[in-house]
């Protein structure tokens, strides 16, 4: 036991040590090594900058070949130069990196072991755009970890090869939404020529990248995906409905009020839910009537989203959200009122309190007694309390009970 | 009755001896386990696209919940600090808990709000809430002012005020960084239908300066005690957490900084008032939900989305906290008990609660009782001073190492003090907690322990400092 404790004692110290000199050497490796790249930059960046604006290949500006430990930091300068330069500087760039071996470096990491410096390969070659690079890239589309292929389809699209959006399609067959997210960035930036290769590829996808696919026309907002949108409001699957339903309310058009309205009906409530959202997003009065009903629905989003879109139609809107103050469904009407706050008519129609206009005040004290009804008076008691107007405060105070009215203020108030 | 006695301490001496080999053996493959981990994340993070992530508007909206019970001096500025996180889409809700400061009024004051009648769903029952305060000139920020009801019960307001399907759980003395919220919710944008909570790291802001609601300049406290707790973080979360993450069976989320999804946590009834921390009973609750339900599901950790948020400064304070922690951790492994080696609940059942019930449990009375019959046996003879010596030699040298390991960690990746004084600071510390401060959380633990049988409850009294504001920033204040 003795001797068993004594080898633990010379292994913990041995760690210990061991740790502590890691620590250490690698701290002060990192500092010296920044130190280094720092002093090396400031020798290397106007070189390069004369060669981006000047002529000639880079060999002829380099008075000294580039040491190996040189590469990072070229790479660095001419992708920080990259974030801000365009065309012919641009291309100077690309084809140092050319003469340099970079392009050829990178094809060759493609084949590495380790799947980050395949994935930063296929990054470089990508933001390079060297036409070179699009074969062995090609072959990667396969490749086994996810994160490679995502930067594959990423740098192919970028390099802008004709069939890169095909391989940006069959990139969404990757089931996470990181995924989804970034190649689906890029299609967005690709326009019209990516929503064609989904819609063509639309029915031989797998669920989540048909659902990342709507997103996607949700995102760009085509005309061109609607009348696939407009079939899958039909679909069997009620979140594909639901994000169809929120895609053509994206495009804003108000000629897809009509099927829309439909699928405020939908057995599904999160169907109604995302359409009472799209058609919030259209500017048509039509849908009034359906939505109003929406705020009566069963389910407490469908309600929600539905006076959330009665607030974005404007004075019809707000019309049909005052009248839905006198429904007997009271969600319904405390729903209104809270739309009615946060769109800022409950606001005018407290200054209409001091309105010399005998039939304005009419209509606002109405509309008070009837928040007063459904007990929605957090703000008009604030308002009673700190309201810069004396006087309407004081026929708040009224309304809300506070104070009976004088004889002369009942007269004034009616 | 002497040779009873001896026989006893041998026993339990020979007890000591293969618990802590056990206890520090678990130590050992979980930092192997974390590092390997962290070294992974580290590349995985450098692929990551935080930015374009933060451009789609395909990424989760997240509500932010602030719970606030006399946070008046911190308050404002942890506000303000989350208006500002790099994030598309979000919410901030504060939820006020009866405070009997000026909490409220410094909210309402700061942000010029005022009441609304707002509608929302009662999906989990809470205290009363007595007023919802908003701005139409801030849409995105919401004050709940309600009953006294805890922590919990905050939060629970929060989660039935959210509009959005996932949650973030935010202290309200804590500041989180621009990118948290970004990095936090990479786990939900790659596993999508799986995952059901992230937590992030918390560290201490106690020495950092704090400039417009940011952690400006990055800094060790110039006290002992926090600085204690540094070391003890950096080990809890790099080493700890991930390592059990790894595993599936992360048990805590801390609640300073913790990202949910919103139906599965009112599926399963939302935080629960009656324990002394709701963030693990939470967890513990969503892993006995999941696994009943036979879902495919993931409760991980990631160690780069940082929280900054003040720890206790003295002794007092910080014997309060610990004393809650334990005693709330005891609480839910007697709740869950069912959980303990049940092959039903996986790796959670059989791996994690063995764990914490042998070694959080029991832990500290084996290392206090260890403290008393070691040197009593070396007393009566039975033990010779060289192997008394060696042993104390060996723990010592395991928990400094175990300290370091963690710095190791914290070194090769995310380097947040970068100073060589900090570091420096940082190895001493780690070998000072060895002589003291780690003997007092043990005994920490062991009146929690008691008070849990005792059955006594409560929060204690947390005094909070403030964060230390840059000095142009405070002149300017007086002069205001």
């Amino acid at each position: 036991m003795y001797d068993f404790i004594v080898a633990l004692i010379w292994a913990s110290a041995g760690f210990f040590v061991l740790l502590m000199l890691l620590i250490l050497v690698n701290k002060a490796w990192r500092e010296v090594a920044e130190r280094r790249l720092r002093k090396r930059r400031v020798q290397l960046e106007p070189i390069f900058f004369r060669y981006v604006t000047g002529t000639g290949p880079i060999e002829e500006h380099l008075k000294q070949p580039l040491r190996p430990s040189d590469r990072v930091l070229v790479e660095e300068i001419f992708f920080d130069l990259g974030r801000v330069v365009k065309g012919s500087v641009w291309e100077r760039a690309r084809e140092a990196f050319e003469r340099l071996g970079f392009v050829d470096h990178y094809i060759s990491r493609l084949q590495s072991r380790g799947w980050w410096y395949r994935a930063e390969a296929a990054e470089k070659l990508g933001y390079i755009g060297s036409e070179r690079g699009t074969q062995p890239l090609v072959k990667h589309m396969d490749d086994p970890v996810g994160e490679v292929r995502v930067r594959v389809a990423r740098a192919l699209g970028r390099i802008g090869t004709p069939e890169a959006l095909d391989y940006l399609v069959e990139a969404l067959r990757d089931p996470g939404r990181w995924s989804a997210i970034r190649v689906g960035g890029i299609l967005i930036n690709a326009g019209e020529g990516g929503v064609e290769r989904l819609m063509k590829a639309y029915a031989t996808l797998p669920f989540h990248a048909r659902v990342a696919a709507i997103d996607i026309f949700a995102r760009i907002r085509s005309l061109k995906a609607s009348p696939l949108l407009l079939e899958l409001l039909e679909d069997e699957n009620s979140d594909i409905r639901a994000r169809a339903a929120f895609a053509l309310g994206a495009t804003g058009d108000p000629n897809f009020a009509e099927p829309l309205i439909g699928a405020l009906k939908d057995p599904a409530w999160a169907v109604r839910a995302m359409a009472a959202k799209a058609v919030g997003r259209l500017k048509e009065a039509a849908s009034i009537p359906t939505l109003c009903e929406c705020l009566q629905d069963a389910e407490w989003w469908v309600r929600a989203n539905a006076a959330e879109a009665l607030k974005n139609k404007g004075e019809k809107g707000s019309q049909a959200l005052l009248g839905m103050l006198e429904s007997d469904d009271t969600y319904a009407a405390q729903q209104a009122v809270q739309m009615l706050q946060e769109s800022g008519s409950l606001d005018g129609m407290i200054a209409q309190l001091g309105s010399p206009d005998k039939g304005e005040r009419q209509a606002s004290l109405e509309f008070m007694a009837r928040l007063v009804m459904l007990r929605r008076t957090d703000l008009l008691t604030e308002m009673a309390l700190n309201h810069p107007e004396a006087s309407i405060r004081e026929r708040l105070s009224i309304v809300l009970g506070l104070r009976r009215p004088t004889a002369w203020q009942h007269q004034v108030m009616t | 009755m002497r040779e009873f006695l001896v026989s006893a301490i041998i026993g339990f001496n020979d007890f000591v001896l293969i618990y802590f080999l056990a206890l520090n053996a678990i130590y050992l493959f979980l930092f192997f386990l974390s590092l390997h981990e962290v070294v992974q994340f580290v590349k995985r993070t450098f692929f990551s696209d935080y930015q374009q992530i933060l451009q789609s508007d395909m990424t989760w909206p997240i509500s932010l919940l602030v719970p606030a019970h006399n946070e008046e001096k911190t308050i404002v500025e942890t506000v303000r600090s989350l208006q500002a996180v790099d994030y598309a889409e979000f919410e901030v809700i504060v939820i006020n808990d009866d405070s009997t400061d000026n909490t409220l009024k410094a909210l309402t004051d700061a942000f010029d709000l005022r009441r609304l009648d707002r509608v929302y769903k009662r999906s989990i029952p809470t205290r009363p809430i007595r007023g919802i305060y908003g701005s139409l000139a801030q849409p995105g920020l919401l004050v709940i002012d309600k009953e006294r009801g805890g922590k919990a019960d905050s939060l629970n307001s929060g989660i039935n005020l959210a509009r959005y399907p996932l949650f973030c759980s935010i202290d309200a003395d804590s500041i989180i960084e621009d990118n948290a919220l970004l990095r936090v919710v990479k786990p939900f944008m790659e596993h999508p239908t799986e995952m059901v909570a992230v937590g992030g790291i918390v560290r201490i802001a106690n020495g950092c300066e704090v400039h417009e609601g940011r952690i400006s300049t990055i800094r060790l406290p110039n006290r002992a005690v926090p600085i204690f707790q540094v070391v003890e973080y950096l080990r809890a979360f790099l080493t700890g957490r991930v390592g059990w993450s790894v595993m599936r069976s992360l048990l805590i989320i801390s609640g300073a900084f913790g990202l949910y999804r919103k139906s599965e946590v009112i599926d399963v009834g939302g935080y629960d008032p009656s324990t002394d921390t709701e963030d693990l009973e939470l967890v513990v609750r969503l892993h006995e939900h999941c696994r009943r339900k036979k879902m495919k599901y993931r409760i991980v950790f990631v160690p780069d989305p940082v929280c900054w948020t003040e720890v206790p400064n003295s002794l007092k304070v910080l014997r309060r906290q610990r004393n809650r922690w334990h005693r709330g951790l005891l609480q839910s492994l007697w709740d869950h008990k069912r959980m303990m080696l049940n092959p039903r609940f996986g790796t959670v059942g059989m791996l994690t609660f063995p764990y914490f019930i042998f070694f959080e449990m029991l832990g500290p009375f084996v290392e206090i009782l260890g403290y008393v019959t070691v040197p009593l046996a070396w007393y009566l003879g039975i033990l010779d001073t060289g192997f008394l010596f060696l042993f104390f030699l060996l723990s010592v040298l395991f928990g400094v190492f175990l300290s370091v390991a963690a710095i190791l960690l914290e070194e090769i990746s995310f380097r947040r003090y970068p100073g060589w004084m900090d570091l420096t600071k940082l190895i001493v510390y780690g070998v000072l907690e060895n002589f003291g401060y780690r003997q007092l959380l043990s005994l920490y633990k062991v009146k929690a322990f008691w008070d849990f049988v005792r059955r006594r409850r409560g929060w204690g009294e947390m005094r909070r400092k403030g964060f230390i504001k840059r000095p142009s920033e405070t002149t300017s204040d007086a002069l205001a």
